[in-house]
Parts: structure tokens; C-alpha cells; sequence
């Protein structure tokens, strides 16, 4: 469903993604994790085409979307959703309004776009939030606003940028649950990035590790969490000490 | 959008009756040195209409709806609004920039009607309450030199103000980087840009159009 292929990206001279490769079946929900700061989510955004690579492709379906038209674009984003990192609410409208927002710019009836936001909010456990504004949620609510409204126009792929950051740990749970659901009853694509391992070992079927612009590991949850391999195994574990260096903290 | 014309309101009134008033004093102290204070309706209307009301009211517009439409986008951009906008199969151009471009080019000429009114109106109260030039003179010498090409041409270089200063301003906000001191340095960098293309613009405008 998903091939991401040799993609390089580099803002000015910061080289993010150096020859990134990715694979995603159909059905399936790949996790991404990796230190901050790694390109997690500029890989994201040009798995949806919101950045365009220097080299490299990115096929969905077999189409690389790094060379279409705008119009063609447009097109086959209809078929995504998408929670941002800071959940990326309109600020200018109210929660139900971003909820149904390409519902309603499909014309849809105020009165059924409300109805059908209520629905969704209500899936990710949020009730009589509606007609509030988005400066009035806290941020893990403003999160699972996002994510109400990613799933709203019942999208084929789903990407999800740490979705469960910056939420307890019941509620985190609940997330991972719904997006398990997504995969299950919609069939819905999934790419999740994470910190949280807990989140990953549950909700994702491969799990792969970017390091300095490359996926350095890849594998089940149970693969992963019996890798030898130095970088997940730093990761995994959370430990200071291991191949990945850390930015401006000195070796000791 | 309507709220860039609305709020500039209450400013564009005060700054276009005090200018209108000064051009008053200053032509009536002026020209009563060579006896020729009656032209006094004639001068405030001139450059209210020709250069005053379209100058001042874009310089307002600027400052105020220039900014805000680039703090808007600015903030938009840096928060990933703009990039939400995409993902949910909407172009920001034709969602965000064509409303906003549409609203400055008709509200900067309907600003500046007002003002052109008012001021000619600040004018008139000084002229003839302060320093007792006669009323009905006042208004002979007013509509005797301005043509409809003087009022007509004012709104014609409002609008491309209008125009311009949208422009800037959203393409300012659209292209922000660096998130919050970024959109404070779009926000600033639109006002510069609009004042200076408004000031620069106008001469050669006017020496094209009048
Ligand atoms: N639009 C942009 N312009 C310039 N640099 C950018 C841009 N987007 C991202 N970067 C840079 O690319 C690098 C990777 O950013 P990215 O947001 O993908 O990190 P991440 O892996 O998602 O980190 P985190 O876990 O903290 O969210 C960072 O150094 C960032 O500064
Ligand atoms: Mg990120």
C-alpha cells in the first residue's frame, strides 16, 4: 500500500531523511519510532505529500505521489487522514466545525455535520465538547479533537503523529484501542509514530526504527522486543549509553 | 473579513477629520498672506480626495489588517494549521488568500470614501467655524475644481493599496518560519513592506493617473 523508496531530504544544509526506506501492506499498522529530532515527522508529511523530497519516491498504490499534479494530489489525499504532532486545530473554529470540516467543504447540512462530529468526538472519548473553541481544551483533549477529525471523512490510510503523547495512561490505552479499531472494522493503513513502547507493542503490526535518516531496524513487536540490534535495543530500553549519541550532552 | 473594514473604522474617521482640519489651518494661514483664503474648500478638497484619503486610509489599513492577516497565516503556518488545511483535501490559496485578497481590495476604496467625506467635513468646520470663511463660498469653491476624475481616480489607487497590501501581508504570513518569532517578524516585515509599497506606489500612480 505504502513504499517509501531511497528518500532524501535536507533543509538547507541539515540532512534529515538520508536514504529512507519503508514498506506498509495494506491493512496494516506500521509504527516509527526514534529519538526526537530524528525527521519522524517530516518522513509523515511526505508520505501524505505535504513536502516534497529532493530525491526518492513515495508510492501509494504503486503511484508515487512525489510527482503527481496538484489536482491528482488533492485527489488522492481524500483517501488520508491525519493527526498532527500539535493536533493542528483550527483556531477560528469551534470543535465540532474542525471535527466535520471536510465534511462540511463536501456541502454537507450543518445540522448532520454537528450530529455526525458528536458521533466522532464520542469515539474518542470526549462528550459535550462541541461548541467549544479550541483555546478552551486542554492538550489532550485538543489531541483526540485532531484525531476525532482525522478519521471523520472515513479516510483508507491513517497517519498518526505521536497519538498518544501528553495523555494519561488509561486514556493513552483508549487510543491505542481505537486505533486498534480502525484497523480492525475499517481496514483502515496505519502509520503511527511513537515514543511510547507500551503504545507500539500494542498497536503496531512492524515496528521500525529511524536513526540519522535511514530505518535502522524493522520487525514485529515481538522481534523488536527480542532485537539484538544495538539501536533498538538502546531505545527500547531507554538507556543513555549505546550507539545513539545524543546532540550537545558529552560522552563520559 | 468583514472585521478588517469594521474595526478601521472609529481610526480612519478620526485621522481623516484632523487631517482634513489641519489642511484647513494650514492652507487658510498660508494663503490669506496673498488674500486668496477662499480657496480654502478647494485645497482640503483636492488633496483629501487625491492623495489624503487613499494614502492615510491604506497606511491605517496596514497597520491594522495587514498585521492581522499575517499573524493569522504566520500562526497558521507555524502551528500546522495551513498543513491540516491540505491533508483534509482543501488549497489554502483558494480558502485563505482569495477571501482575504477579495475584502482588502473593496474595503480600502469603501474606507476611503468615508474619509474622503469626513475629511472634507474637518476641513469645512474649521474653515468656516474657526476662522468665518462663508459657508455657501466654502462649498462653490469645493465643487467649482474637484472633478468626478479626482474622487474616482483616489478610490482607483485605494483599491490597488487594498490590493497590495493583501498580497504582501498574506504572502508574509503563508511563508513564515520559526515559529513564534517568526510570525512577529512576518508581522513586522508585512507592515514595512506595505507602507513602503503604498508611499512609493502613490507617486507614481498619481503621476500616471492624474
Ligand atoms: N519545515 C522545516 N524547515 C526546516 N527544518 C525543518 C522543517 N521541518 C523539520 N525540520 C527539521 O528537521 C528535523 C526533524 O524534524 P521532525 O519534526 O521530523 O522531528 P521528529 O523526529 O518528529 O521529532 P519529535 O519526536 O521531537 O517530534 C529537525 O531538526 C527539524 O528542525
Ligand atoms: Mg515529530
Amino acid at each position: 500500500m505504502i513504499d517509501v523508496i531511497d528518500l532524501h531530504k535536507a533543509f538547507g544544509t541539515k540532512k534529515v531523511l538520508d536514504g529512507t526506506n519503508l514498506h506498509v501492506e495494506r491493512g496494516q499498522t506500521m509504527v516509527v519510532i526514534g529519538g526526537s529530532g530524528t525527521g519522524k515527522s517530516v518522513l509523515l508529511k511526505h508520505i501524505i505529500g505535504l513536502l516534497k523530497p529532493d530525491s526518492g519516491s513515495v508510492l501509494i498504490e504503486g503511484m508515487d505521489i512525489t510527482r503527481l499534479n496538484e489536482k491528482s494530489l488533492y485527489e488522492i489525499r481524500k483517501k488520508f487522514g491525519m493527526l498532527f504532532q500539535g493536533a493542528a486545530l483550527f483556531d477560528s473554529m469551534n470543535v465540532w466545525q474542525n471535527v466535520s470540516f471536510a465534511l462540511l467543504r463536501a456541502g454537507m447540512k450543518e445540522e448532520e455535520a454537528r450530529y455526525i462530529a458528536i458521533e466522532n468526538l464520542r469515539r474518542v472519548g470526549l462528550t459535550n465538547v462541541e461548541d467549544l473553541m479550541p483555546s478552551e481544551l486542554s492538550g489532550g483533549m485538543r489531541k483526540r479533537v485532531g484525531l476525532a477529525r482525522a478519521i471523520a471523512h472515513k479516510p483508507e490510510v491513517l497517519l498518526y503523529d505521536e497519538p498518544t503523547t501528553g495523555i494519561d495512561p488509561i486514556l493513552a490505552d483508549a487510543i491505542n484501542d481505537l486505533i486498534i479499531k480502525m484497523k480492525v472494522e475499517l481496514h483502515v493503513t496505519g502509520v503511527a509514530i511513537t515514543h511510547d513502547m507500551q503504545s507500539a507493542y500494542k498497536i503496531g503490526d512492524r515496528i521500525a526504527m529511524l536513526y540519522q535518516g535511514r530505518i535502522v531496524g524493522e520487525g514485529t513487536p515481538e522481534e523488536i522486543k527480542s532485537s539484538t540490534n544495538p539501536y533498538i535495543r538502546q531505545f527500547v530500553t531507554g538507556s543513555a549509553q549505546g550507539p545513539i549519541k545524543i546532540e550537545g550532552v558529552r560522552e563520559t | 473579513m468583514q472585521e478588517i473594514g469594521i474595526n478601521s473604522v472609529p481610526v480612519v474617521l478620526i485621522t481623516a477629520v484632523f487631517t482634513g482640519m489641519v489642511l484647513a489651518l494650514q492652507t487658510f494661514t498660508g494663503f490669506k498672506r496673498f488674500g486668496a483664503e477662499s480657496l480654502v474648500g478647494s485645497v482640503v478638497a483636492l488633496s483629501m480626495t487625491r492623495e489624503m484619503g487613499p494614502v492615510l486610509t491604506g497606511l491605517i489599513v496596514a497597520g491594522r489588517a495587514g498585521a492581522a492577516m499575517a499573524a493569522e497565516l504566520g500562526t497558521m503556518r507555524v502551528t500546522e494549521q495551513i498543513d491540516a488545511l491540505e491533508t483534509l483535501a482543501t488549497k489554502p490559496v483558494k480558502y485563505l488568500i482569495v477571501p482575504r485578497f477579495l475584502s482588502g481590495l473593496f474595503m480600502l476604496p469603501s474606507l476611503t470614501i468615508l474619509a474622503d467625506i469626513i475629511g472634507i467635513l474637518g476641513g469645512y468646520a474649521v474653515a468656516v467655524g474657526l476662522f468665518r470663511l462663508n459657508s455657501v463660498l466654502y462649498w462653490k469653491r469645493t465643487w467649482d475644481v474637484m472633478e468626478t476624475g479626482d474622487i474616482y481616480h483616489g478610490l482607483v489607487k485605494a483599491a490597488f493599496f487594498g490590493a497590495a497590501i493583501s498580497l504582501i501581508s498574506c504572502y508574509k504570513g503563508f511563508y513564515t518560519s520559526g515559529g513564534a518569532e517568526g510570525v512577529g517578524k512576518a508581522t513586522t516585515g508585512a507592515v514595512v513592506i506595505s507602507f513602503m509599497t503604498i508611499l512609493i506606489s502613490d507617486y507614481f500612480l498619481s503621476a500616471w493617473l492624474f
